[in-house]
């Protein structure tokens, strides 16, 4: 009972754009692949949704074979927008569903409902091409929705979005959970998985290079981070001196460090009330998603890099 | 393919959403209102040929001063004026208006008011005793139309003079021996020539019909595919749907579009045929000709099959080039090798009609892409047996079928790709590994 996917490899030309990629995620899970441009995100997902071909591998969804499944267990968020910009918004979503197979005469009832959540209703009657990029990425959002599917394929959605519709797209993401959804987006936002996400893979060229439980992932590389506060010494000078403990941030309100795997943190509040300090802040955590991104990854690099141009990128 | 057994209903909503976008984009309105009009227009031709035939009339005033002048003068210088075309006064080049002996005054002011064109005076020499002729006019006097006067007022002044010397009028208009027949007896001519021309006629128009449905509607189904693939939107329909049916849907619903451009146009003729005899009684007062050329039921039917499946071929593969091109603006580049394909059948059917029987014109009626003209035209000019044109819709419907597979891969593979220029050989490396 859950989505499997089992060694995939996919190459475009020179490029290896999925390479022997395994990964398994459960049902009703909120599931975050996190990456650069070009590592291998959306041809992941095309491939999940049968879209593309695999080289080899195979995926599966509760025990049966993506190609044998309908396409209505599928909702698909592409991470290109597009809508057809000269028909109407509550035509567009019914025309949608109908491919997916809700019935005609319950399609526009279930597109009107979900505009109505998304705090769009006037837009019914107007064509895609005068809304704004905000509001046809929540038409786009709905159209992947409306026929209920079980698992839902979001490539970037949360990117162009501002504050207050992303608050609006997280409830509906947590409504979907609620109502026994899989949820499974990409994002470049490591704060919004965090919020979000119950399990992640970082991909990077085309291979996971971490993949589990946001908590195992942060727990993955054995080392701890201390967060220091100190009454009349906002600096904490001392703490830099000590073995093993590395100051990474001197930040408005602590001084965080990063403690070596093996190290006790607890030897720092020791040393801190050892040299008669007023700690007014201790705290011992798990690494940022992410620092151990850039550290497995190297940077967010946030430039388009060429793995796959002639192929899947304009 | 196992989108076969899934083919609907989802071809049937994606070309109900094709249908109905493509007529209500302005192109097509304005196009089949304008294409509506011009039909309507051309049936109303012979309409205004007539009118200005009877505007090109030309008015004679005859003024008898002659005594005793042939008593049938009247007749005969109608028909020799007018020729064949006596009887309605609308049809004739000539009208003549008869006033034995009037007074010249109030005629003359007549013609310079331009009630008449010319005024004849008919007169007798006192000294030679022949009718003397005075005619006055403005139109040209080296025109066709006083020449014709001319011819005419000779035949009665020979007249004049035999009867004065004596030939009875019975004995100039006796009946004399006159035959028309064909050169061999074999060759009996079983064809007239307006026949011949309307057969010809007709079936170059059934082939242009096929032509444009081919390259306007055709394209329609490029575009259609290229702007799915340049809004993005193509991405929402892969999920949702399988090429095959998106082919489908596409090539369903631009053809179905055409054929109500079609059907619009073709009642805009059939109204404007009915029309004619009212509009021709308003504006000439007289009813008009034949309207209505006969149609072979069997050349009707083949159109109908051959229009069907060469349209199916071509917009398939107007689809697959679609789908290799990431801008419409690129539609017309891309698609230019198809245009090409379908000019060469249509002049090849242009000049096929010219030698129908040559060998090289049976041969292409054959030929898949061909077909849809040239075997058109052999039936039309009725040189075709039964089987020849079974044999050819089984050729292109067989063609059609392949065509439906190979633009279903093409397409698959095509849609994901986008970039400026999109090489032969990766589409068929894509196609190989797609669904």
């Amino acid at each position: 009972m859950s989505l499997l996917i089992d060694s995939i490899s996919k190459r475009f030309g020179d490029v290896q754009a999925l390479d022997d990629v395994s990964l398994e995620i459960q049902p009703c899970e909120v599931f975050g692949f996190l990456g650069a441009n070009g590592a291998g995100k959306t041809t992941a997902m095309r491939v999940v949704l049968d879209i593309l071909r695999p080289d080899s591998g195979r995926i599966s969804w509760n025990g049966t074979v993506n190609t044998e499944l309908p396409r209505e267990t599928w909702g698909y968020l592409p991470e290109e927008r597009g809508l057809y910009a000269k028909m109407n918004v509550l035509e567009q979503l019914a025309f949608f569903a109908k491919l997916h197979g809700v019935k005609p005469h319950l399609a526009e009832r279930e597109a009107r409902d979900w505009l109505e959540r998304f705090r769009i209703p006037e837009y019914a009657d107007r064509r895609a091409e005068q809304l704004s990029k905000g509001n046809q990425q929540k038409v786009q959002f709905i159209a992947a929705i409306l026929h209920d599917p079980q698992v839902l394929l979001m490539d970037e959605p949360f990117t162009g979005l501002d504050p207050i519709n992303v608050a609006i797209l997280k409830e509906a993401f947590l409504e979907m959970k609620n109502r026994g959804k899989t949820l499974i987006f990409s994002t470049h936002q490591m704060e919004t998985v965090e919020e979000l996400c119950e399990s992640i893979a970082i991909l990077d060229r085309g291979r996971v290079v971490v993949g589990g439980s946001v908590r195992d992932v942060r727990r993955s590389t054995g080392r701890q981070m201390v967060r220091v506060a100190v009454e009349g010494d906002p600096e904490v000078r001392w703490l830099g001196t000590l073995d093993g403990v590395t100051v990474t941030r001197h930040g408005q309100d602590y001084v965080e460090a990063e403690v070596s795997p093996g190290y006790d943190p607890g030897t720092v509040l020791a040393e801190a009330l050892a040299r008669n300090c007023q700690v007014r802040h201790f705290e011992i955590a798990d690494p940022s998603l992410e620092a151990i991104f850039i550290e497995r990854v190297g940077q967010i690099d946030t430039s388009e890099r060429t793995l796959a141009p002639k192929a899947v990128r304009s | 393919m196992k989108g076969w057994r899934t083919l609907f209903p989802n071809a049937w909503y994606i070309s109900v959403r094709e249908y109905r976008s493509r007529v209500r984009t302005r192109s097509f309105v304005i196009g089949t209102v304008l294409l509506a009009v011009i039909a309507f227009a051309a049936t109303q031709l012979p309409v205004l040929i007539d009118f200005s035939m009877s505007t090109s009339q030309t008015r004679v005033v005859v003024v008898i001063q002659a005594s005793a002048i042939p008593p049938d003068s009247e007749d005969l210088l109608d028909a020799q004026l007018n020729g064949a075309s006596t009887g309605v006064d609308a049809h004739k080049a000539f009208v003549l208006s008869w006033f034995p002996a009037a007074d010249v005054g109030p005629i003359q002011k007549d013609l310079e008011a331009g009630r008449y064109d010319a005024f004849l005076v008919i007169d007798r020499d006192a000294a030679t005793g022949d009718l003397s002729f005075d005619l006055r006019t403005d139109i040209p006097q080296d025109g066709v139309a006083v020449k014709t006067i001319t011819n005419a007022v000779g035949s009665l002044e020979i007249e004049d003079r035999l009867v004065r010397a004596g030939t009875s009028t019975a004995a100039l208009r006796a009946p004399f021996s006159f035959n028309v027949a064909p050169v061999s007896a074999t060759s009996a001519g079983t064809k007239n020539i307006s026949s011949e021309v309307s057969t010809t006629l007709l079936s170059t128009g059934l082939i242009v019909l096929i032509f444009m449905a081919i390259i306007t509607y055709g394209v329609w189904v490029a575009m259609s595919v290229a702007e799915e693939k340049g809004s993005r939107v193509m991405e929402l329909m892969l999920n949702a749907t399988t090429p095959l049916q998106m082919l489908a849907g596409k090539v369903i619903g631009n053809g179905a579009a055409g054929l109500s451009q079609y059907a619009i146009i073709l009642a805009a003729v059939v109204g404007g045929l009915l029309a004619q005899g009212p509009i021709h009684k308003a504006v000439l007062g007289t009813d008009a000709g034949a309207a209505f050329g006969g149609l072979d039921p069997a050349v009707l039917g083949a159109f109908v099959i051959l229009f069907v499946f060469g349209f199916l071929l071509y917009s398939l593969l107007y689809a697959a080039l679609g789908s290799l091109v990431s801008r419409q603006e690129d539609v017309q580049s891309a698609t230019s090798p198809l245009m090409m394909l379908i000019m060469v059948g249509y002049f090849m059917s242009v000049f096929g009609l010219q030698s129908i029987d040559d060998a090289w014109v049976k041969i292409a009626s054959f030929v898949p892409f061909f077909s849809p003209y040239l075997m058109l035209a052999r039936v039309s000019s009725g040189h075709v047996a039964l089987w020849e044109f079974g044999l050819a819709v089984l050729l292109l419907a067989a063609t059609t079928i392949v065509a439906l597979f190979v633009a279903a891969r093409i397409y698959s593979a095509g849609v994901l790709l986008y970039g400026q220029r999109v090489s032969l050989r990766q589409v068929f490396r894509a196609a190989r590994v797609s669904r």
